[in-house]
């Protein structure tokens, strides 16, 4: 496109102020989320700055094979990719299904929606708190339902799978609403006449969800699990506000945090502001996200090619 | 009914087919709205044992954590914002979201338009530089090292300066105003406008709903962040909420009712607020979501 605001100096205006914002990415965000290589491969330690001091692959060396430690770090990401999986399938099918519930002409959608929303605006740590309320161990309402079952939890304070499933069910719970109003994003986009049309031509419900709607929500069945996927392999927040660290329950994310920010206990290594030893768990991370996220990427592209043309 | 119509087959069929599935729809109907109560069941449910407990007293929750409240005890509200620092950590909070999103908005605003429009040269890659920022791993480390050398650790500014970037508000823009037909461009261009009052008169204004709703979304990102006050902030005077309610849990960790007033209440001003700009927010989550 040409640019139509004058020529020679006025040229420069829109480069003077394309500045600001890029700078501000590449200074705060960008950079170092690149340094993290970097830094992957130094000993930097603690709070005062200081300068560089690089020791090789040592870090990796320790994160993925030395001692007990490894083989809890092992755990966590096989936890993560545990916890990506439940998150993303189990999310993707509620969500759905509510955003089916929801387009139809109903009494009190607005008001259904705007419920299964409001925890994605609450926050982790009202998210969490309330859980934690919620699954109170002494006679609280989860507890007392399970009772009722005959089952005996200790539920967030109980064994570590326990514990982890537990955070599992929070973060679906809390970000069902994201899920649910991206499909029906999508689900308006369909035209009710190829519904019509269908029917017309003797297609039964099902028929029509499988030939009409999900063909047609496609954009959005990648762009949901495009963002579950890649979110919940990242996401750890929960699990810092409902349980703390606790080795058998942590996820990959909390490992950066825990040894980046000496918020370790239990069986860890538990030298303070490990950022060296943290920024080398980060790259492993990121190495995951990676593989899954483009792998997804790619899957996704093709299916959309096969179903969209 | 019409003697004419009874009599013509096609419409016959249709008729018995059309009540057939108005029975079906019924069945339908019902099972949707089961289905539906389960679910807001499972919303309702923590929500509404927040406010229970939030009105009982210690003695009475550690009874029966589950039954219904009978004293509708307000001293917890009134305990709660005496014990904690409230009104400071909302203040901070407050604080840290308008001046984050003031100045990433006016950062993002001029950055967008260039993209779309394609007036840079290389917007191409630019545009890049914003999408892949969903894969790259987490910044926090290097950020943290950056913001130390700055001398900026566990200060107001240092804080603020970490929430400056939002790649997918960018995304946002972007998409939007490229919808904002080139026309007014040519028209502004012939009556000699210059490049600011381009952007100021013409293109800011058409690009309102995008903006309110970027700016809602990274303020809610503001609001409720709980790692970097947890990293950044060590002085008690610069606690936002979020990391104040964490800090009164550590304290009163076993006292439900206190803990549950304080959460109601800092939860309180993002409900109501969520009810009048539900629209925006939800927008904001989908926006840029279904590129097809």
């Amino acid at each position: 496109m040409t640019y139509l605001f004058g020529r020679g100096a006025a040229r420069a205006w829109p480069y003077g102020l394309v500045l600001p914002g890029l700078l501000l990415y590449l200074v705060f965000a960008l950079l170092p989320s690149l340094a993290t290589v970097v830094y992957s491969l130094t000993d930097t330690n603690g709070l005062t700055p200081a300068p560089l001091n690089f020791i090789g692959l040592a870090n990796y060396q320790e994160f993925l094979f030395r001692g007990a430690a490894a083989g809890e770090n092992l755990e966590a990401l096989m936890r993560t990719v545990l916890f990506c999986f439940l998150v993303t399938t189990i999310q993707f099918v509620v969500g759905l299904l509510a955003a089916l519930l929801l387009n139809q002409k109903l009494v009190g959608t607005r008001w259904f929606r705007a419920l299964f929303f409001l925890p994605v605006i609450l926050g982790v740590t009202i998210q969490g708190l309330v859980w934690r309320l919620f699954l109170y161990p002494l006679d609280g309402p989860v507890d007392s339902v399970l009772e009722l079952f005959g089952v005996e939890s200790e539920l967030l304070g109980g064994s570590g799978l326990g514990a982890f499933l537990w955070v599992t069910v929070v973060q679906i719970w809390s970000n069902m609403g994201i899920t649910m109003v991206i499909f029906l994003a999508g689900l308006q986009t369909i035209p009710d006449e190829l519904h019509e049309a269908a029917r017309i031509d003797g297609a039964s419900r099902r028929q029509s969800f499988w030939n009409v709607t999900w063909p047609l929500l496609t954009p959005a069945v990648t762009t949901n699990l495009i963002l579950s996927i890649i979110g919940s392999l990242q996401a750890w927040q929960l699990f810092l506000v409902l349980i703390n660290y606790r080795p058998g329950t942590q996820v990959l994310g909390y490992v950066v945090y825990a040894q980046a920010f000496g918020q370790t206990s239990g069986s860890t290594t538990s030298n303070s502001f490990r950022q060296g030893y943290g920024a080398a768990a980060a790259v492993v991370l990121f190495v995951v996200v990676f593989i899954v996220g483009v792998t997804a990427q790619y899957l996704l592209r093709r299916r959309e090619e096969r179903l969209l043309g | 009914m019409n003697p004419a119509m009874t009599a013509d087959p096609l419409a016959a069929t249709a008729e018995t087919a059309r009540t057939r599935r108005r029975r079906r729809l019924d069945w339908t109907t019902v099972a949707s709205y089961a289905l539906l109560l389960v679910l807001a069941v499972i919303y309702v449910g923590p929500m509404l044992m927040l406010v229970n407990t939030a009105l009982k007293t210690t003695p009475e929750f550690a009874k029966d954590p589950v039954a219904l409240t009978a004293t509708f005890s307000i001293e917890n509200f009134a305990e709660a914002w005496d014990k904690a620092d409230f009104p400071r950590y909302l203040v901070n909070t407050v604080m840290y979201a308008a001046i984050a999103t003031t100045v990433y908005l006016a950062a993002a605003f001029p950055l967008s338009v260039a993209i779309a429009r394609r007036f840079v040269r290389g917007w191409n890659w630019l545009y890049l530089l914003f999408v892949i920022a969903l894969f790259l791993p987490i910044a926090l480390i290097p950020q943290f090292q950056l913001i130390l050398n700055l001398h900026l650790y566990n200060t107001q500014v240092g804080y603020i300066l970490l929430f400056l970037t939002n790649p997918i508000g960018v995304l946002i823009l972007v998409g939007y105003i490229r919808t904002i037909p080139r026309e007014l461009d040519e028209a502004a261009a012939l009556e000699g406008s210059g490049y600011l009052r381009y952007l100021v008169r013409i293109v800011l204004p058409l690009t309102k709903p995008a903006l309110a709703t970027v700016a809602i979304l990274h303020a809610i990102g503001v609001w409720n962040e709980l790692v970097l006050a947890n990293i950044y902030l060590t002085n008690q005077a610069y606690f936002p909420i979020t990391r104040g309610l964490i800090v009164f849990t550590g304290i009163y960790g076993n006292d439900w009712p206190l803990l549950s007033a304080a959460v109601l209440m800092l939860a309180a001003p993002m409900v109501v607020l969520y009810l009048f700009l539900q629209r925006y927010i939800i927008g904001g989550f989908t926006a840029g979501s279904l590129r097809g």
